[in-house]
């Protein structure tokens, strides 16, 4: 690789602090772990993401789609300023969310993508995004779209987000916007977790993002295995 | 101030809301059209997160009210902490738009 | 009036199933009940289609009518019967009254709905038609919004706390991991719902004071019976499971002109008919299936029923009476909390599990030595109640 054309091809970075992580306890009981990936991951998440391409309920096709374009061009120093979150119970990967810092004001929210469902882990990973953006990283406003209505619901809806004028960049869709003042009027309803993470929860999350296999993936995102019966 | 009709029965007294065409306790007939007092106490309540399409208001809080001349009706509840036996006191405001039209129904504020 | 067995029982797993139309998923319900049963040549005489708001929900109407033609039962009459929740549990009054009358001799009953094409608060609003549009419905009620001023109250005199709400839920979701055909399969603990301190953000208010885990999904689903005589139903290799009581009572349209806003007066008047009918007292049931569209419900139709004195049902359910390895399992299908809550469905699928249950069909979740059961299917917010007692005979 030729360094000196690549700073050229690679964006400028901004300095971030740290995510730093917690546990959420869902309604199971089971604790997941919410906390921020570095590049390393990506080729793991990326076969997560992988079988989501052909489903197309609840549009995870073209979420899954655009998340594997964002966490591949993260990879390869050609996304600006983007962070991952991901959400894992007892290791296994149960869902991804990323967000791009536009400037030291404005985030742009990119994408929640929910393995495991009926759990509210995108609601609780997209608020942690959120907390990240707002509370960490001291941002005014996160834009915010959305593919798909069950999206629509959670964000738009359940926040009472603002729409702005211009094109949000997922494809010059209506941006929404998540102000400081909404995000802490919706905190105490919309963001939960505790910190410090316990240290053997932590290492279980460290030690390796379990992938589940691409059935199993499927069959969490369509509940397919009881259609079985008829 | 524009209210809700009740109707009160002539030939036994009982108070109805809404109309029925007859009497819930004697099953008569004529009824004498009345209108509840201006204040009541609260009855139950509850707070509605999860909202029907058509209304936008998180938390609006609803609840039935017993007026002091017995005729009972629900209604919005407009008091912070809103407890049980509460004395309100009846509005007339709009509740809801339906099919483009504003829709006005009984809204309650804490009273003396 | 001449016995009534049901001789053929099916359902189609409840959840989401956007891949079916409501007809569709009423042809493979019914065509599971007909072939659960062995009608030889004989042919069906009615239809009878538990359905709440096919137009409102799915823009379609007259599906009974559809239905027939679906699974080619022409020329058998039929009737699509609207009764809000408990269209289920009227569409099996009806086609009851059908066979004991001596009017008919074989008749299909198929309960279904498919809520989930439109959105939550859609359908919440569907659902809330159901209210006195000027009493009610213009202030933006919804049924949850009745389930909540109602659990208030009840909660209030009969000191249930939310711990006995939650437990209800748990018991239910754990019931419904043992059914194949329950929509929610997903354990769930006091702390995940209600005693840990971010509990509220799992399970949110939906109603003060009733939470997420207090209501039951929005679902898809279908769910049918086949009624016939004694006769016909000799054939069967299974045991004759027969309808020993109906019974159905209305209250007012309106939660505040209850005479006393915390009796059910409805389902106790419905649940002493059908005793009475059959001859059985609360006593002698052995499995209950109750329809706890919100967890309070379950507690309040257990003491208005007559299985429990008012206020000792909580307790009751505490101390583990009501699991399904208790004295009187209640929702061993996971009733409406877990196995779903399809409107139309659900009276007919209580009357399927309790088919399975007193044939010793319900593998899992089999309660032993059934031979007594009860439905409540509560339709409106108790303005019109249906109960039903099944027995098994010999």
């Amino acid at each position: 690789m030729d360094m000196d054309i690549e700073l050229y091809l690679r964006p400028p970075e901004m300095e971030k602090p740290a995510y730093p992580p917690k546990v959420i306890t869902l309604a199971t009981g089971k604790p997941m772990v919410v906390r921020q990936v570095d590049r390393d991951a990506v080729p793991i998440l990326l076969q997560a993401v992988k079988p989501t391409l052909d489903i197309e309920r609840d549009y995870y096709d073209i979420v899954g789609a655009r998340v594997y374009a964002e966490l591949l061009g993260w990879y390869r120093y050609r996304v600006r300023d983007e962070f991952c979150l991901i959400g894992q119970i007892e290791g296994l990967l149960v869902g991804i969310v990323n967000t791009r810092s536009y400037s030291p004001n404005v985030d742009i929210s990119l994408h929640t993508l929910a393995i495991e469902r009926g759990l509210r882990i995108g609601a609780h990973l997209f608020a942690a995004k959120m907390e990240y953006s707002i509370e960490y990283l001291g941002r005014d406003e996160v834009l915010i779209t959305a593919e798909s209505p069950i999206g629509f619901r959670r964000w738009m809806i359940e926040y009472g987000l603002e729409q702005r004028d211009g094109q949000h960049e997922l494809g010059g869709a209506t941006p929404y916007a998540l102000t400081r003042d909404l995000y802490f009027r919706n905190k105490d309803r919309l963001v939960a977790g505790e910190r410090p993470v316990p240290p053997e929860l932590m290492e279980v999350a460290e030690r390796e993002i379990i992938v589940a296999s691409e059935d199993d993936i499927l069959e969490k995102i369509l509940g397919a295995k009881r259609r079985e019966i008829q | 101030m524009k209210t809700i009709t009740a109707y009160k029965c002539k030939e036994c007294g009982h108070v109805m809301y809404p109309h029925h065409y007859r009497c819930l306790n004697c099953n008569g007939r004529e009824f004498k059209k009345i209108s509840p007092t201006t204040k009541g106490r609260l009855l139950t309540f509850t707070i509605v997160d999860q909202l029907p399409w058509g209304i936008d208001e998180r938390g609006r809080v609803l609840g039935v009210v017993e007026f002091d001349n017995g005729v009972k009706a629900l209604g919005v509840i407009k008091a912070a902490n809103p407890r049980i036996g509460m004395r309100l006191r009846a509005g007339w405001k709009p509740v809801r738009v339906i099919a483009g039209e504003e829709v006005y129904g009984l809204t309650f504020r804490k009273t003396k | 009036m001449r016995p009534v067995v049901v001789a053929g029982v099916g359902m189609i797993p409840f959840g989401r199933r956007d891949e079916d139309s409501l007809v569709d998923m009423l042809a493979m319900a019914g065509w599971n009940a007909m072939e659960d049963t062995d009608l030889g040549d004989r042919s069906i005489d009615a239809v009878y289609v538990g359905n709440m708001a096919s137009g409102l929900f799915n823009h379609q109407e007259s599906v009974a009518s559809a239905l027939v033609d679906r699974l080619n039962l022409m020329p058998a009459a039929a009737e699509r019967i609207e009764n809000g929740p408990a269209s289920g549990g009227s569409a099996v009054k009806n086609g009851f009254l059908g066979v004991a009358s001596g009017y008919y001799d074989i008749v299909l009953v198929v309960g279904g709905e498919k809520m989930r094409e439109l959105i939550g608060p859609k359908a919440t609003d569907v659902v809330a038609c159901m209210t006195h549009p000027e009493a009610e419905y213009i202030y933006g009620v919804t049924l949850p919004a009745l389930a909540g001023m109602f659990a208030r109250l009840y909660m209030e005199k009969y000191d249930i706390t939310q711990e006995h709400l939650a437990m209800v839920a748990i018991k239910n979701q754990e019931n419904g991991l043992l059914n194949p055909y329950a929509h929610i399969q997903m354990k769930i603990t006091m702390e995940g719902i209600l005693t840990h301190p971010q509990s509220h953000i799992n399970s949110p208010i939906v109603a003060d004071p009733l939470r997420l885990y207090d209501c039951c999904p929005v679902s898809d689903g279908a769910a049918a019976v086949l009624l016939t005589t004694k006769e016909i139903a000799q054939k069967l290799k299974k045991p004759i499971v027969t309808i020993a009581g109906v019974g159905q009572a209305t209250d007012t349209h309106t939660l505040q002109e209850r005479s006393d806003p915390t009796d059910l007066k409805a389902v106790r008047i419905a649940s002493q008919q059908a005793f009475k009918m059959a001859g059985l007292k609360p006593k002698d049931i052995h499995v209950a299936e109750l329809h706890d569209a919100f967890t309070i419900l379950e507690i309040a139709e257990s003491e208005h029923a007559g299985f429990f004195p008012k206020g000792k049902g909580a307790k009751a359910l505490a101390d583990g009476e009501t699991h399904i390895d208790g004295r009187l399992p209640i929702n061993p299908s996971g009733g409406l909390k877990a196995r779903g809550h399809p409107v139309g469905a659900t009276g007919v699928a209580q009357i399927a599990e309790l088919v399975w249950q007193l044939r010793g069909e319900a593998s899992e979740r089999q309660v032993k030595n059934a031979s007594n059961g009860f439905s409540v299917n509560f339709g409106g917010f108790g303005n019109n109640v249906l109960a039903f007692v099944l027995r098994r005979e010999a």
